[in-house]
This record gives C-alpha cells, structure tokens and sequence, in this order.
C-alpha cells in the first residue's frame, strides 16, 4: 500500500517579528488538523515562534532582512519542524534554558522550546544554521 | 496589540489587547515603565491578550523588577487561557501578584 501523502508547509520569511502572527496563524490549524487539542495547538504554536524569534534576535542580531527558511511537515508520528536561518552561528554552550528558581527575564524562550517539543537539535551546517524540532502526537487508547 | 491606560485614584489600569510578541512587547514595555513613577500601583489587564511569548513574559518580569525598585506596586488580572498557560510553562506565575478582577487587584473588592 502506498505510503497517503502528508501536509508539508514551506515559509521563506524575512527576520522581521512583524511576520511572526502570519506564521503563527498557520502553524495552530495545522497542528490541530494533526490531531492536537486547542491548548496543545497553542503550546506548539508557541515554541516554533519562539524558535523564529531566537534566530531573529540572536542570529541575526534583531536585523530585518535575513531570510528564514521554516519548514512543518506532518510526520508518521506527529509534526517535523526545520528552521535554516544564514545568521551568526549559535554558541552552543549558550543555547540553554533558564534555571527556573531564578527571577531573571532571559532564556525563557529556549525553555519553553524544550517544554513543549519532543526532540530538539541545533546544528551549524555549510547551509547555515539548522534547528529541527519534533513533536509526537501520542494518541489515547 | 493594542495598550489603553486609565486613572483610577492613585492607580493606573493598562489595558492590552491582541497578540504580545517579540514585535510588540517594546511598546508594552514602554507604557508599563513610563506608568510606573506616575501611580501608587500599576494593574496589568491581561484578558484581552490573544497570544503573549517569552518576550512578553520577560517585559513583566523587567517591569516588576523595576516596580519593586520603586517601591510601587505592580499587579496583573484578568489572565487570559494563554497567558495562563505561557505562565504555567515559564513556572513564573509565582512571583507576581496575580488577581482576578480589576477591582480585586486594586483592592477596592
């Protein structure tokens, strides 16, 4: 039997936050025609705008006019999301959440990304800089 | 996202309306910090707030910070779903003061 295709959403969008509610407002129907519930489709609408909003501020120093690469694909089991970005290369060492016990506004963002996604890699490639996130649609017997 | 500040005695009532992001929290950030030496205490609206993100979320934590430099009182109401939720998943619900009507978070209930 052949393998039914699957919804697969490209955006090239440029590094400025004003696209960002474009991007969310397709982002959550697709997860929610994936199978999540409404307060799921907002956690995960959440962290890929999270992880657009690092590549704005940290790899492309809040420029407007890199470019952002944003794929979300529907997967066997759940949504594959990749973001190629041409900015500055992360260091690593400082891609990390905030300790929660501490009151200080920053890396907020890194941990909601690794709240609400499954899997999460960062990679620095002859392409650019490669984030690939995974979430899995665990579904209820 | 739209912000709306009114008087309410000694106190400022900031209203937001729509999506808190990356793009607009600067302008919510600039009301709040200009609110602030003007008033006793400044009462956040959240239940209008479609979407809020960390940007957002770190714009309240600056904005209490500063508040308690100031010896002033900054307290939120009215929190949205969302907000709630981003809260939730940010674990930092517990360092504001966080009512459920205007009239509880300016204690005249």
């Amino acid at each position: 039997m052949n393998t039914p295709p699957r919804l697969k959403m490209k955006f090239d969008m440029p590094s400025d936050p004003r696209y960002l509610p474009v991007v969310r407002g397709a982002i959550e129907p697709l997860a929610a025609a994936i199978g999540w519930d409404e307060s799921e489709c907002r956690a995960i609408t959440l962290a890929i705008d999270e992880a657009l909003a690092n590549v704005i501020r940290h790899a492309y120093g809040n420029r407007v006019d890199g470019l952002i690469e944003l794929e979300c694909q529907e997967s066997a089991d759940g949504l594959e999301v990749r973001l190629l970005d041409k900015g500055d290369a992360p260091e690593m060492s400082k891609i990390c959440a905030r300790d929660l016990e501490c009151d200080q506004p920053g890396g907020l963002g890194t941990h909601i990304i690794k709240k609400v996604m499954d899997r999460v890699s960062y990679e620095v490639s002859p392409d650019g800089n490669r984030f690939v996130a995974c979430k899995l649609l665990r579904k209820t017997p | 996202m739209k912000i709306s500040v009114r008087d309410v005695g000694n106190a400022k009532v900031v209203k937001v309306e729509g999506d808190v992001d990356l793009g607009t929290s600067p302008a919510l950030r600039r009301t709040l910090f200009e609110s602030l030496p003007h008033a006793a205490r400044v009462a956040l609206n959240l239940e209008a707030i479609r979407y809020i993100d960390s940007s957002g979320i770190a714009t309240l934590i600056e904005v209490l910070k500063d508040s308690q430099r100031l010896n002033k009182e900054f307290v939120l109401f009215g929190l949205s779903p969302a907000v709630e939720q981003v809260f939730r998943l940010t674990h930092v619900i517990r360092i504001f003061q966080v009512f459920q009507t205007e009239q509880e978070a300016l204690g005249t209930a």
